[in-house]
């Protein structure tokens, strides 16, 4: 006689699994390459109903604005996570300042050759 | 992606399974194809299609006799390349015999392991150089357990540095392949690592990261390099560990799992460890590869274990608190009823490697990342750095294989 978890490890029985739930994740996302000291406002202000918030920026760039943004979203236990994205021949100095900047607060840091990734990242937090 | 692992020398056997010239062949399931594997008269290793060219009779019924393997059936004799070398109900001297070839791999011996290689032979690459398999034979440990899942869930778990913290928290301190490390400190003070995942020349670093003292980060990096090939980071004086995934078939692969020391030999206490199922390995249904604990005992669930803290899950030892949750996910796991969240990005950008690398090879012929030799010379690291550094940087070299170094360990 099969054990429970034969019979239910098996492919006939992963047929009957339930669809996921919707979750209504609300993602925010904010681009630190271009965004204004308002955009970074605005996302302070939003990050209350927020459940993640995905940060993006450049190797090298300045990542100041990541800890208005960390500040926010560590009083309301919002996780936040960081994505670099290091195209080209950037030296491992600007990267480091940049991960100097996020790494307080960013629990979760991504550092990609390229933006493709960003999509692939963001589609899979559906 | 099949094809993708035909890019790659794969784990096929331990050498322990052909010990000695015309041993009794094996039966080999690698990629969805049926093989036989054997040893020849002249310590000649050969990989083929399991079932003789005439009838369709398996050869692990063969005769492994004067440099061939003989169909019992009608005495049809091939040798290690597949090659029919006689065919007894033919004309003597009968040119037929020579037009009849069984599909065959190349098989070779490193480390302890059985390598084939199942691409195309023009593009066959050179043997592998992970480290493990050019150490010393005292100095590594090998071991193969089959899994009842698809390869891909099951690589997953090893690059995901997440689950560690629950799933084999009790594991930590008590396996003897584990505990008494000064670094095992830093995980019982910050029980919230953060993790950072980085792309690498074969594949990923995935990066955790806990506080440690005067503005340090206590960083231990995996590398995955492709296709599944995993190098957990070492504790203390420990063996370095990690695993291959190897497909048998879409719904089964194989757990491959290494212990090593680059620069000591493993000692006896170890090496008992590691037979006995500690560590990464496990005790195994005798006379088989198969785990003592699976899914037709419930894994020998201990709800006692469970509720006392002992094990987290019920279930003892690492490889089959692994193996136990992942084979639960079915054959092959819907991904659509997944609800992923940031800490799984190695695993988000491990499926995006992957699919690109398919979509390169098959589409332009790009030899796929983890092939290079370059790529297979890495190690693991535990490592403390000053807050500021990118990992990739300031433990560049410990990253890389280097022959008589130490690992760089806390």
């Amino acid at each position: 006689m099969l054990t429970e978890s034969a019979r239910m490890n098996s492919a006939a029985e992963a047929r009957f699994r339930i669809p996921a739930q919707p979750t209504g994740r609300n993602i925010k996302v904010i681009d630190l390459d271009t965004a204004t000291a308002a955009d970074v406002a605005r996302l302070a202000d939003d990050v209350p109903g927020a459940d993640l918030v995905v940060m993006l920026i450049s190797a090298g760039a300045d990542a100041d604005a990541a800890a208005t943004i960390g500040r926010a979203c560590s009083e309301h236990r919002v996780m936040t996570h960081a994505i670099v994205v290091r195209a080209g021949a950037v030296a491992e100095q600007d990267l480091s300042r940049t991960l100097a900047q996020l790494r307080p607060w960013s629990l979760m840091v991504v550092v990609a050759e390229g933006d493709d990734y960003v999509e692939d990242i963001l589609r899979s937090f559906r | 992606m099949g094809r993708l692992f035909r890019s790659y020398w794969i784990p096929a056997l331990l050498t322990e399974e052909l010990p000695e010239n015309d041993c009794p062949p094996v039966r080999v399931k690698l990629l969805s194809e049926r093989l036989i594997a054997f040893r020849d008269s002249d310590g000649r290793y050969g990989l083929m299609d399991e079932f003789c060219a005439h009838r369709g009779v398996s050869l692990w019924f063969g005769r492994n006799e004067e440099c061939g393997l003989r169909c019992p059936y009608h005495g049809w004799k091939y040798d290690v390349t597949g090659q029919c070398v006689d065919m007894p109900n033919e004309p003597e001297h009968s040119a037929f015999a020579k037009k009849v070839k069984l599909k065959s791999y190349p098989l070779v011996e490193r480390g302890g392991v059985l390598w084939t290689y199942m691409g195309p032979p023009a593009n066959q690459p050179p043997i592998p150089e992970y480290e493990f398999a050019n150490v010393p034979s005292s100095h590594s440990f090998m071991s193969k357990r089959t899994q009842e899942c698809n390869w891909l869930q099951a690589m997953e778990g090893g690059i995901d540095s997440s689950h560690v913290s629950f799933l084999h928290r009790g594991d930590l301190k008590t396996d003897p392949l584990f505990k008494g490390t000064r670094a095992n400190q830093y995980n019982m003070k910050d029980l919230r690592p953060v993790f950072e995942v980085v792309e690498s020349p074969g594949g990923l670093y995935i990066g955790a990261r806990r506080n440690a003292e005067n503005g340090q980060y206590y960083w231990r990096i995996t590398q995955w390099v492709m296709p599944s090939f995993t190098m957990i980071p070492p504790r203390g004086g420990h063996p370095v560990h990690g695993h291959f995934w190897i497909p048998i078939d879409d719904e089964n692969c194989w757990t491959w799992s290494y212990d090593y020391h680059p620069t000591r030999p493993l000692t006896d206490g170890e090496v008992a460890a590691m037979r006995d199922g500690k560590g990464i390995h496990v005790k195994y249904v005798p006379g088989t590869y198969r785990p003592l604990a699976n899914k037709d005992n419930d894994y020998l669930m201990d709800r006692v274990a469970q509720r006392e803290g002992r094990t987290y899950s019920g279930i003892e030892g690492f490889a089959m608190q692994d193996a136990s949750l992942q084979e639960s996910m079915g054959p092959i796991v819907d991904r659509t009823k997944e609800t992923l969240v940031s800490t799984d990005s190695g695993i988000i950008m491990a499926r995006q490697r992957l699919l690109r690398a398919v979509k390169a090879l098959e589409q332009s012929g790009v030899v796929p990342p983890g092939v290079d030799l370059e790529h297979q010379r890495v190690r693991s690291a535990s490592v403390l750095l000053p807050a500021d550094q990118p990992f990739t940087d300031a433990a560049r070299e410990a990253l890389i294989a280097q022959p008589g170094v130490a690992p760089a360990t806390v």
